[in-house]
């Protein structure tokens, strides 16, 4: 696999990665888990290459975690501030791509409130996209990151039983996570409402619930998702207090699931309404913090990988 | 126009009659003097055309066309609405009321119809709001307006909710036996949705129109039409269950027509693929189920008329995340197209396609046109029923290039197109 190249010029979700795809970058990831644990956690891979950070949606710790990885990787980075940037004066998000394209920058993170937006820019771009984080579409760092953290700590992803629970309907990050963790040979559930759960899911190679404890029995990790506020105001769920009820992780729930589970949340988490505190900070049951570790050792071998690419010319 | 025009050696194609033999035509002071075998080269005329064995059809009839005038002629005018309807063989557009103004008084039918005169080169017939501004609470001056010209009432895209104004408003149609037009939508289910609902839509992230959105509004529709005695035209249904509604309604003796937008007999939800916002329309191309129902209540006479909902949309409004596109494709120029790329495909015989486009709107509305009878207006469209070619937005001649057929291949082009006798359109 050492010498295997990774053919993808951008990362704009999971859907059109193959298993050698995925394996590569967790593989670096990897790599990248030690070099971050170092006293001098620097390499220069990316040196004289410029990453763009453009984020049209608030975000705190993507954000922060591909900055981090493009300085660990000697990048310069930069991260435009869209907030008061010309797309509030009406400019359009291809005219914004244009612009930024004409600085030249080789690596474009991205990530915008619209599914399918991300892919919009990355066909009038000449850089390397990342997707960051699209609508409710997908969030392919996020799953690739959870792979690593799960490969890690609990072991092999083949043959494992996971079940993803709550907004599934909205989520990318529940998207991205189906597709991928089916690729490594999981056996992937959904536990939701009817009313959060997408039409169809049934036939993304998963197992949908609608009751938790069912859906948890016997697995290895369960990964909770942010129950986002509008919600819970009586269109998709009567209250947070019912959702708790039902679908809020606590230690009864969770006792369905295999005795030495682990959990896992995206963040940020909701404490209290999909995750009960004592779970979330559990010691040895809950993966949330390693999560954020992994975020940026995959996102260091996301940049590096795609960073090749952008100038040796590679397809779509 | 003076003078008698020969058009022989054609394959005269004409649905109203269930005419498909080689023949031509003479015109004669802009009205078809003759039709049939007849019409050959030795014919006495003062201008002789060699049809070249190519097929000779009454020019298309459009009941679905929004251009921008007025207010909004950055998307399209009247006279390049015109000359796009003239490149794809429609001789007779019918226009939408939802301009700004919203076209809801005798005065603005009257603007429509002097505005086209001077400007359009096909037959422009306009339609009246059935609330003024569209808003759903008052009906407009139905009379007076039916009067001034206008062919039907329709609140547009902005569906009536309030079913007692919509009661109403068909009621007091009925007194003026006023044809009453309406999309079937139910907003708080499509509001702010970008395709048809279902796995597809979950797997690309996107919000889904529900059928019931639809079926929902036919079904209060259909029942005002039956207890107010209105004449109920069902605007660009698109789904098999509709379809079924409109046919047993109409059994049980309501006055209802029905309409499908091209686009739902040629693309289904699939289409829709990577994000692409010209695929963005209302109501959405639905499953591949429904588009064959649809062609199959086309072969069965149960659509009464195909339309091209033309609705340009300039790229500022197009060219974002499609969750915040703007709706509408345009369909003037494809609409002839589309049709015979479905015979080509053997989906549905040629006649059937064209009734759906020529004789059965211009029934529904009363006109001479859309035939090839003697005394009938010469509205008339000449074309290859088989050429083949690849559609590019940037070859229409629409101001507004939203085509959901661009980059896509197609059968069947039009060559030359008269309206009155006159020659609106010939391709160079």
């Amino acid at each position: 696999m050492a010498d295997y190249a990774f053919p993808h010029r951008h990362l704009l979700g999971i859907e059109g990665l193959n298993r050698l795809d995925i394996e590569t970058l967790l593989e670096l990831g990897d790599r990248y888990v030690e070099l971050n644990r170092q006293r001098v956690k620097h390499v220069n891979s990316l040196a004289g290459q410029t990453l763009v950070n453009l984020f049209f949606e608030n975000s705190t710790r993507t954000q922060g975690s591909f900055e981090i990885a493009g300085r660990r990787l000697g990048a310069d980075v930069v991260t435009m501030p869209i907030a008061t940037s010309s797309v509030k004066k009406g400019e359009t998000l291809i005219d914004t791509a244009m612009t930024l394209n004409a600085m030249r920058p080789d690596l474009l993170v991205i990530r915008h409130g619209s599914s399918g937006a991300v892919k919009l820019l990355s066909r009038k771009v000449d850089c390397a996209v990342i997707n960051a984080g699209d609508g409710t579409h997908e969030h392919p760092t996020q799953a690739l990151l959870d792979a690593l953290t799960i490969r890690r700590r609990v072991g092999d992803i083949g043959g494992m039983r996971i079940a993803i629970c709550g907004d599934i309907l909205h989520s990318r990050v529940a998207r991205s996570n189906v597709a991928c963790l089916n690729i490594l040979g999981a056996e992937v559930r959904l536990v939701a409402p009817r009313t959060l759960t997408p039409p169809g899911a049934a036939d993304w190679g998963a197992t949908v619930f609608t009751d938790m404890r069912e859906g948890l029995k016997g697995c290895d990790v369960v990964m909770m998702l942010r129950l986002q506020q509008e919600r819970m105001d009586g269109a998709y769920l009567p209250s947070a207090r019912e959702f708790f009820h039902y679908w809020g992780l606590d230690e009864e729930k969770l006792s369905h699931a295999k005795p030495t589970a682990f959990v896992m949340h995206p963040g940020p988490m909701n404490r209290g309404v999909e995750i009960e505190s004592s779970i979330a900070d559990h010691k040895t049951r809950s993966l949330i913090t390693e999560q954020v570790e992994m975020g940026v050792a995959i996102r260091m071998a996301v940049l590096e990988t795609l960073s090749k690419n952008v100038h040796a010319g590679a397809k779509a | 126009m003076t003078g008698r025009i020969a058009i022989y050696n054609a394959r005269i194609l004409d649905p109203a009659s269930g005419r498909d033999e080689k023949g031509g035509i003479l015109i004669e002071n802009g009205v078809i003097a003759d039709v049939g075998a007849g019409i050959a080269k030795t014919t006495v005329a003062d201008v002789k055309i060699d049809a070249k064995g190519k097929a000779l059809a009454p020019g298309l009839i459009d009941l679905r066309v929004k251009t921008g005038e007025p207010g909004a002629e950055n998307k399209e005018t009247l006279e390049t609405a015109g000359e796009a309807a003239a490149a794809g063989g429609v001789s007779t557009m019918v226009v939408m009321p939802d301009t700004d103004p919203v076209i809801d008084t005798v005065a603005l039918v009257d603007f429509i119809q002097r505005r086209a005169e001077s400007v359009a080169k096909v037959k422009v017939y306009p339609t009246g709001g059935l609330t003024l501004n569209l808003d759903g609470q008052k009906m407009s001056e139905i009379g007076l307006i039916k009067e001034a010209g206008a062919v039907f009432f329709t609140n547009g895209d902005r569906p009536v909710e309030d079913a007692g104004v919509l009661r109403r408003a068909m009621q007091y149609a009925a007194s003026f036996d006023a044809l009453v037009a309406s999309r079937p939508d139910t907003t708080a289910l499509s509001k702010n949705t970008v395709m048809n609902a279902g796995a597809f839509a979950a797997r690309l992230g996107l919000r889904g129109t529900p059928p019931e959105a639809e079926w929902i509004a036919l079904a209060r529709d259909l029942m005002l039409a039956e207890t107010t005695g209105a004449r109920l035209l069902v605007d660009c249904l698109s789904t098999e269950r509709s379809l079924g509604a409109v046919a047993r309604a109409r059994k049980n003796g309501v006055k209802v027509s029905c309409s499908v937008a091209a686009y739902s007999l040629f693309f289904n939800e699939l289409d829709v693929g990577d994000y692409l916002t010209y695929c963005k329309v209302q109501p959405p191309f639905r499953m591949e189920a429904d588009r064959m129902a649809l062609i199959d209540g086309l072969r069965q006479g149960i659509i009464d008329a195909v339309v091209s909902a033309h609705d340009p949309q300039p790229p500022e409004d197009k060219r974002l995340p499609i969750a915040e596109a703007a709706y509408g494709a345009i369909g003037l120029e494809t609409l002839l197209p589309c049709m015979l790329s479905l015979v080509v495909r053997e989906e549905i015989p040629i006649l059937d396609a064209l009734r759906a486009v020529t004789s059965g709107p211009a029934d529904l509305l009363g006109l001479p046109q859309g035939r090839l009878a003697k005394g009938a207006p010469a509205d008339l469209v000449l074309f290859d029923p088989t050429a083949p070619w690849a559609c590019d937005r940037d070859d229409l001649n629409s101001r507004s290039k939203n085509s959901p057929f661009d980059g896509r291949k197609l059968e069947g082009k039009v060559l030359r197109t008269w309206v009155d006798g006159e020659t609106v359109f010939e391709r160079g």
